[in-house]
């Protein structure tokens, strides 16, 4: 998940590489992630709530949808599969297994298929996978082994594989022994290849009971608590899409590094990236005639010999004060290099000290790794608990990488917060800000203000409260993502038009003034005199000059020989206007047969120093 | 255009080699400061001009030197751009001169206001900044007309001086040098024109700005101070905008930058070795399809296309630039208020703070933003805001936060995220795990650690001080990367220098907190065990992995070398290696292992397979081959951090001796101490390291019997596999 803005980083923006591109190494080490949707077809799941709420096979088919969708847009390199169980009619590599249908195998994701799992949702939905897939007896041992071959037809590594369940039913086979024995011997079959086996189970009427069977199937959670086993069931589609997306998404550390507390006392702590700015991807370039991806090689040549260049031929060069000043390639690397990558304490300070403006870059977060150096955890855990209760933070020097320059960072106690539903809303660690540097923080010429009275301000108090919402950090999509891909979902699937995007982030501005009512007015006779109109411009000094034609706009080319002169000996022509530097050559008769600035220039240049 | 000008003004008179031993001279330490201030200007590649003036030289060069009055002073250089030449300068021509012209200092400052007056352009600031101990002597008649002549060019002084300013509390005013005192010349004392001097630099900053004018002096030490010529920087450009709530409410806004990650205009070039010219390189890019003979493409034939998962959807620049994402424009517009509570810190997203001031010179503009900003403050409320740069710019979503300082209202507008930038990860809880939780002892360490490493601390006063500000501390990748450049530049041919001192301790936890924290980090030492997990890449020889005693016999390393040849061979000869044999299994397996084509699991059950049918021979020969193979099983297992199957296995191995009549072949494996994996070696193995031990030094079969397995379905799984 953490990799896919590394590819499309522009390759001279070093700096910003820093997320993503590690992640972007280990995935090419450890293959590709998997999930499999195991998803009950029994009749029970298609029985819809009181009031026309979605039935519970719906809701898995919109988070399945979501989970498609984002994978595509955030990493397309994954695999996925679905496959229901309990179904009527069967479907699977040579017909091995009885009513388990394999809807899509495990693959990468793609327009297709996303189409396909819409054709599940909704009335039409439930019809056609009423033809489709039919209702049938279950045994979730063979659906088990199903998705076992799945997963052993893939040629590709796979670094983590997860099965997600998705059912209403505490007891698939009705309490049948044999079936529900063979069920968990193909479970832990799968938990010993290394799958990852997680149940999402569903509202039924009288609650669900996980210990009755399923707490046999499913694998420990990573920690010793038993939240794993006491989630209540899921009801509503915003808890099962967030449960799902919790799983979903495997973390990846960005960095592996030492936080020093100083005199050689290590905590291992690993850097995840928790909010990457999300792009457009860049294009990828095809073969007009039959539209596959090319590649692109890069080669270095002498521009006289045409000969390739070794890097032990080739230098790094910047050009400052006139003066070309060359390094060889590992010099560059060398002044680059501070330290070793880690976090060192610098000390604490109270959390006050933390400005709201001292911002320069998203945060990344800090957890403890144990598997590095034993007893980290522990440290790290009472460290956390200490900070946050003396109300401080801790200040860091922070070297993310190898050759990476020093940054300082305040590492921000953060607690464990879980919703109503046991959900994880908040894991515990410690939120790495940024600190800005004094090059970072400019020096603003502050403009007088002028002070509201506390008449005006409680008009705007009552404008503010009118519009009050609560935020969440999710609630907005990117309306430029969304359209791209849109667009290229219709292109994909021969449609028409792209599917409208509703821009979330454009102000609801008949909403908000029928809210406001008559107080816009109130308050605009509180604070603008009665001729004053804001969306003008602010003084007609412009105008005149505006209305006086172009003619008056040519600049007067009134500058002396002598203080071109001065100018040429002082290296400062360029503070010249083209105009008035074409003027000069007339001037002095030099020819150019350059138009730009600097041809002008050098033109100058060389007549007149010489 | 704005642009300023600035005189460096440097005593160059002999007065100015005098230091006591050891220290380093006031004029080494002003030459300093000056090649740091024109490096700092020339690396900036500000359009600002600056001119160099020496006073105290042997020769005089300066425009008023027919007058009797200005000898000894040298205008080194005019206004003008400041380049490397002034830089080279500065290093090999600027020396310590024998002079020392009374009252040549007032005059010199004469001199400057009158150089500052000959550019040609239009300035809008100037500045002059005096570097010297003032040690030569002064006349104060003229101090009136030289402050007459500051005031009315609107020209600033600076001063550095080798001590500081007030005495007593060793530290200038504004002078944060948290390094405390050890300003050379502070302890010797001052001499009396020193102190005259002095008390004229006071009197003129006094004059010139009665309330800030101290904070203009500095120390030569303060190197790292040099971020104080804040005022040459140029300006931030304004963002005009209109803040708009609802369709009938505007009000005229302007933006500023005020906080974002500066980068370094320019970028590493390549340019030949040989001819150091860029022109002579040349960098290429063909393009190819992906087949075996990497078919070369013409660019002409390239279409762009974007990926949608697996799909990659042909998208021509053409329909993109039509069906993409337009919108208004410029634009700051308010979706609603929401409490500051819920935009949480760690949320904030982009790489910039912009804050939003009044429109200028519209007094009603700033009432209306006074009033929004003091409505959000009162009601600790936030603007969620939709922000647009320009046309061409994406839209962002983003939260603008009231900000009432003493001199100043402002809104500040911080990017939020959208649904697609964020990750939601889930983390084990370090509360509900025993195996983290701090006993009281081990918390009031850490404890005491935070009380002793506090970096704010409260004066007599009761006033707060912060003794390591991150927010005035340079940029440190730039001062190393033109101290390297500056270097190079100068001394071409020489190796890259080290870090500067000063840069380097910037870098370092305060000396005060450093020792105060001794001892609170020796009891944190005491409270917790913090063990380095051994890499299991490090892990080569089997010795290690075993735990072996270091005083085994040198044969039997030789023995394990030998192995590891052996494995090496097995390198080459692997590809033919498709299931676990008889004549070697312990390398089939552990090729196999590397293959990765089988799943571990199924390589083991080979293995097993290979051992049960070696030790059903009850020979010792291949009682020999079965130690091997359980071995590689130990060995492989710890290395894929996987130890369930392998304990599980030795444990039945352990049980099934009576029965199977393999008594002589545990006996050798106890002596080769091949026991259970312990989780000081895999994570996650449910063996503890005595257990591990126990299980080998114990020995009474009946009780290893007797042991109860730890789970029985695992035994079961277990048989099953053996079985297979």
């Amino acid at each position: 998940m953490a990799d896919w803005t590394s590819y499309y980083r522009n390759e001279d923006e070093e700096e910003e590489q820093e997320d993503g591109e590690q992640s972007a190494g280990e995935e090419r080490l450890t293959g590709r992630d998997s999930l499999v949707f195991l998803v009950d077809a029994s009749k029970e799941m298609f029985i819809k709530g009181e009031d026309g709420a979605p039935s519970n096979f719906d809701m898995t088919m919109q988070v399945v949808r979501t989970v498609y969708t984002s994978k595509i847009i955030s990493s397309h390199r994954d695999l996925i599969a679905l496959v229901f169980y309990g179904t009527e009619h069967s479907k699977n590599p040579n017909d091995t297994f009885k009513h388990v249908y394999v809807y899509h195998d495990l693959d990468e994701p793609g327009a297709k298929r996303v189409q396909d799992v819409d054709a599940l949702r909704g009335e039409k939905g439930a019809k056609l996978a009423a033809e489709t897939l039919g209702c049938g007896p279950s045994s979730l041992g063979d659906a088990l082994w199903c998705c076992a071959n799945l997963y052993s037809d893939i040629k590709l590594r796979l670094s983590h594989k997860r099965l997600m369940i998705f059912t209403c039913r505490e007891q698939p086979h009705g309490g049948d022994n044999v079936k529900d024995r063979q069920a968990r011997t193909k479970a832990s079959d799968l938990k010993e290849t290394g799958v990852v086996i997680d149940l999402i189970h569903l509202m039924k009427p009288g609650g669900f009971d996980v210990s009755l069977f399923f707490r046999d199937i499913v694998s420990p959670p990573e920690d010793e608590s038993e939240l794993g086993l006491q989630l209540e069931p899921c009801e509503k589609l915003d808890d099962l899409q967030k449960r799902v997306r919790a799983k979903e998404q495997k973390k990846r550390a960005t960095a592996r590094i030492n936080l020093c507390l100083g005199d050689g006392l290590n905590v291992a702590v690993g850097l995840y990236a928790t909010a990457v700015t999300a792009r457009k991807p860049p294009p990828v370039k095809l073969y007009r005639e039959s539209n596959e991806a090319v590649r692109s090689k890069t080669r270095t040549f002498h521009t006289q010999t045409g000969s390739l260049l070794l890097p032990s031929e080739i230098k790094k060069a910047q050009t400052y004060g006139k003066k070309q000043i060359e390094m060889e390639k590992d010099e560059v690397d060398f002044i680059k290099k501070f330290d070793d990558p880690g976090l060192v304490l610098m000390g604490f300070k109270p959390m006050e000290k933390l400005k709201l403006h001292h911002h320069i870059k998203p945060s990344v977060f800090l957890y403890p790794e144990e598997g590095e150096i034993k007893g980290s955890a522990c440290l790290f855990s009472a460290l956390l608990k200490k900070c946050s209760e003396k109300n401080v933070y801790a200040l860091c020097r922070c070297i993310a990488r190898r050759n990476n320059p020093p940054r300082f960072v305040a590492l921000v106690p953060q607690n464990e917060e879980v919703d109503d539903a046991k959900v994880q809303i908040n894991p515990p660690g410690f939120n790495v800000i940024y600190l800005p540097y004094a090059d970072d923080v400019r020096t603003l010429d502050l403009p007088r203000c002028t002070s509201a009275s506390q008449e005006q301000v409680d008009k705007m108090k009552d404008i503010v409260t009118k519009l009050r919402f609560k935020y969440k950090s999710d609630a907005f999509e990117n309306p430029v993502i969304q359209k791209h891909y849109r667009n290229l979902e219709a292109l994909a699937l021969d449609m028409m038009a792209p599917e409208e995007v509703e821009d979330l982030i454009m102000p609801k501005v008949e909403q908000i003034d029928r809210r406001l009512g008559s107080l816009v007015d109130e308050f605009k006779n509180l604070v603008y005199p009665a001729n004053y109109n804001p969306e003008s411009k602010p003084a007609a000094k412009r105008k005149t000059a505006d209305s006086g034609g172009g003619a008056e706009k040519k600049p007067k080319v009134e500058v002396s020989m002598d203080q071109i002169k001065v100018h040429v000996q002082n290296g400062t022509l360029g503070k010249l206007t083209v105009p008035v530097l074409k003027e000069a050559c007339k001037q002095f008769g030099v020819r150019t047969t350059g138009t730009k600035k600097q041809e002008l220039i050098d033109a100058l240049m060389d007549q007149l120093s010489s | 255009m704005a642009k300023s000008a600035l005189i460096l003004c440097m005593d160059v008179g002999f007065n100015m080699s005098n230091s006591g031993p050891g220290e380093e001279s006031p004029f080494d330490q002003a030459k300093r400061v000056i090649q740091k201030f024109v490096q700092r200007q020339v690396f900036a590649e500000t359009k600002d001009e600056l001119a160099l003036v020496l006073f105290g030289t042997d020769s005089t060069k300066n425009p008023l030197d027919n007058d009797d009055q200005y000898q000894n002073i040298t205008v080194h250089r005019n206004l003008m751009v400041p380049d490397f030449k002034l830089l080279e300068e500065i290093e090999n021509q600027i020396h310590p001169e024998s002079q020392q012209a009374d009252c040549i200092f007032d005059i010199a400052l004469n001199v400057c206001v009158l150089v500052e007056n000959t550019t040609i352009h239009k300035l809008d600031r100037r500045n002059i900044v005096l570097l010297t101990d003032l040690n030569s002597p002064v006349s104060s008649d003229n101090l009136d007309v030289i402050i007459e002549n500051l005031k009315q060019a609107d020209i600033t002084l600076q001063f550095f001086l080798p001590f500081p300013a007030e005495e007593g509390d060793g530290e200038a005013p504004g002078d944060q040098d948290r390094r405390g005192p050890g300003h050379p010349g502070t302890g010797k004392g001052l001499s009396e024109e020193q102190k005259e001097g002095l008390d004229m630099v006071k009197h003129i900053m006094l004059t010139l700005d009665e309330e800030e004018g101290l904070e203009q002096i500095y120390t030569f030490s303060a190197i790292e101070q040099l971020c104080m010529f804040k005022r040459i920087e140029r300006r931030p450009m304004a963002w005009p905008c209109q803040l708009t709530i609802g369709s009938a409410l505007s009000i005229r806004i302007v933006g500023y930058k005020a906080v974002t990650e500066e980068k370094l205009k320019k970028s590493w070039k390549t340019v030949d070795a040989q001819t150091n010219q860029k022109d002579d390189v040349k960098r290429e890019t063909v393009y190819c399809l992906d087949d075996d003979n990497e078919t070369e493409v013409q660019k002409e034939d390239i279409i762009q296309g974007f990926r949608y998962g697996s799909d990659i959807v042909p998208f021509s620049k053409v329909d993109q630039e039509q069906m993409k994402y337009t919108h208004d424009g410029k634009c700051f517009a308010v979706l609603g208020f929401t409490k500051q509570s819920s935009v949480q810190r760690h949320r904030f997203m982009g790489t910039q703070v912009i804050k939003i001031f009044p429109g200028k010179d519209d007094e009603h503009a700033a009432v209306a933003l006074s009033a929004l900003i003091q409505a959000l403050h009162e009601l600790q409320m936030v603007a969620i805001v939709r922000y647009a740069y320009d046309r061409r710019s994406n839209p962002q979503v983003g939260a603008a936060f009231p900000c009432i300082k003493q001199d100043h209202e402002c809104l500040m507008y911080v990017q939020l995220p959208f649904m697609e930038d964020l990750r939601h990860f889930t983390f084990p809880s370090l509360e509900n795990n025993s195996k983290f939780t701090p006993s009281d002892e081990q918390l009031s360490a850490v404890d005491s650690l935070i009380d002793s490493m506090m970096l704010v601390e409260e004066d007599e006063d009761g006033k707060q001080k912060d003794i390591f500000k991150v927010h005035d501390i340079p940029n440190p990748a730039f001062q190393r990367l033109f101290q390297c450049l500056h270097h190079r530049a100068v001394n071409p041919g020489t190796p890259l220098p080290a870090m500067e001192s000063w840069l380097k301790a910037t870098l370092e936890c305060p000396e005060v907190i450093r020792e105060r924290c001794q001892s609170a980090l020796g009891e944190i030492k005491n409270k917790f065990t913090l063990t380095q997990v051994e890499k299991k890449k490090k892990l080569k020889t089997s010795a290690q992995i075993f735990g072996k005693d270091s005083d085994e016999p040198e044969a039997k390393k030789a023995k394990e070398d030998e192995a590891d040849e052996e494995f090496n061979l097995a390198d080459i000869a692997e590809g033919s290696v498709t299931s676990v044999g008889s004549v070697d299994p312990a390398r089939d397996f552990r090729t196999l292992i590397r293959q990765k084509t089988l799943t571990f699991e199924e390589v083991c059950k080979q293995l097993t397979h290979r051992i049960e049918q070696l030790l059903g021979n009850k020979s010792t020969d291949y009682y020999m081959k079965s130690i091997t193979c359980v071995e590689a099983f130990r060995e492989q297992s710890v290395k894929l951090g996987n130890a369930d199957l392998y304990n599980s296995y030795l444990q039945l191995l352990k049980s099934s001796i009576p029965t199977q009549g393999l008594e002589s072949f545990w006996e050798l494996l106890v002596q080769d101490g091949v026991t259970l994996i312990s989780e000081d070696e895999v994570e996650g193995s449910t063996v503890t390291r005595n257990e591990a031990r126990q299980f080998l030094v114990t020995e009474r079969i009946e009780e290893a019997a007797a042991h109860p397995a730890e789970d029985p379905g695992d035994v079961d799984d277990l048989v099953r596999i053996v079985l297979l």
